[in-house]
């Protein structure tokens, strides 16, 4: 385990906006206005939008989930290189035609302004600019956990080919690299965490071990684990072996 | 995540989790790990997958462990046997998890009085508002401070029981 090494190089963006298709460079990254892929049959529309630094007065439903953008260099999940982006992270937000919320217990929908605290550990920071990722399913869509994987799974192909440009960016070009060990100190106190999340069904579910750090493809979901405990390691957690989709 | 947006865990928190990143850095444990665990809906997995990762601590030899939880409500049975089971194996474990004045413990029993209380709000009540009430650095903190002298107390009390 001590020699696991992880690094995790950082790249700023200091500028989003919307373009004709994904670009990445100088610190500024370009995103399409429309997804490339054909929407599902349950999806109305997706609407996609790019919020400068405290420019959040603007209605938002349901927040699903805010994702960091992240791809894996060299290695499996929990080793090798990493590349992530900050400066930028996505909101995945939804709600039905009629403005049913897809989280219904407790949503966060409103102003965003007023329905999210910044630079918490979860949330993107007050410099950052947001990709505002909103999907409105038609009113006749069950909102079950098929429903709802459809959904985390449709932005997270959004957010693959920025990943894939990330992927082959100069790692020369980071402006940051953290180096990250599972460090032992034998003699000491053995210690664990022990992190209980949702596997209930529906909008409670979290993947496991997804391709990409934060991402989905291949990832396996607690609930078809049956929910049994799962042992990660430090540099597994760090770079993002768990993608939540509550 | 779960219910509750002020206290859900989004894919970023996990990311940069405070309570990894806190574990990690103390060079006075030896961290071994995080158990990732779920929520069944069926009462027998409930007692199950909790006497799982009980079993799987006391594999590893863990001398102390803090268990958090992500969201509130229902899971909170889920965490509370978890707890116990955790307990029950001679393992030192403190909790973390929302509490406020909204989700306090409907059944209390010996190990409630290590769980801390993650609330930020002035109200104590779910605020919706995205991360509000989130486990922060300063939760890991005080966390990983009370297990230690949890672990220190627990060692004490094991020792007077051999002694006589």
């Amino acid at each position: 385990m001590p020699n696991e090494t992880l690094k995790i190089k950082e790249f700023i963006i200091d500028h989003v906006q919307i373009g004709d298709s994904y670009q990445l460079k100088d610190h500024q990254l370009v995103i399409p206005k429309k997804p490339q892929e054909v929407l599902p049959a349950d999806f109305q529309s997706v609407e996609i939008k790019v919020l400068p630094p405290n420019q959040l007065d603007v209605p938002t439903n349901a927040i699903m989930d805010v994702i960091p953008i992240s791809t894996k260099v060299l290695g499996n999940i929990g080793e090798g290189i990493t590349h992530t982006l900050t400066g930028t992270c996505v909101l995945l937000t939804g709600a039905d035609q009629q403005g049913r919320q897809i989280h219904d217990f407790g949503s966060s929908d409103g102003i965003l302004k007023d329905q999210i605290m910044l630079d918490r550990d979860g949330t993107p920071g007050t410099n950052d600019y947001i990709i505002m990722f909103n999907v409105i399913v038609k009113s006749t869509s069950k909102m079950d956990r098929k429903s709802m994987t459809e959904i985390f799974a449709f932005a997270d192909a959004y957010i693959q080919p920025i990943r894939k440009i990330l992927k082959v960016t100069n790692g020369l070009e980071a402006d940051y690299t953290h180096e990250y060990v599972n460090e032992v100190h034998p003699g000491k106190p053995k210690v664990a965490i022990v992190k209980q999340v949702s596997g209930q069904g529906a909008m409670y579910d979290n993947l496991l071990f997804a391709k990409e750090p934060s991402g989905m493809e291949d990832g396996i979901s607690i609930i078809d684990l049956n929910n049994f405990p799962v042992l990660l390691t430090p540099n597994e957690y760090r770079d993002g072996a768990i993608r939540a989709m509550v | 995540m779960g219910v509750g947006p002020s206290t859900k865990e989004t894919t970023k928190h996990h990311f940069k989790d405070p309570l990894v990143r806190v574990f990690a850095q103390d060079p006075d444990i030896d961290f071994q790990g995080i158990i990732v665990v779920g929520t069944p809906q069926d009462n027998v997995l409930k007692n199950l997958v909790g006497k799982r990762v009980a079993k799987w601590l006391k594999a590893m030899r863990t001398d102390g462990a803090v268990i958090s939880a992500d969201g509130w409500g229902n899971s909170d049975v889920d965490f509370m046997n978890t707890m116990e089971s955790i307990g029950s194996e001679g393992i030192s474990v403190i909790g973390l998890k929302f509490i406020g004045t909204q989700a306090t413990f409907v059944v209390t029993n010996e190990y409630t009085p290590y769980v801390l209380d993650i609330n930020k709000s002035p109200s104590g009540k779910e605020t919706t508002v995205l991360a509000e009430n989130s486990l922060d650095e300063r939760d890991a903190n005080k966390a990983l401070g009370f297990l230690k002298l949890k672990m220190r107390a627990d060692q004490k009390s094991a020792e007077l029981e051999e002694n006589n």
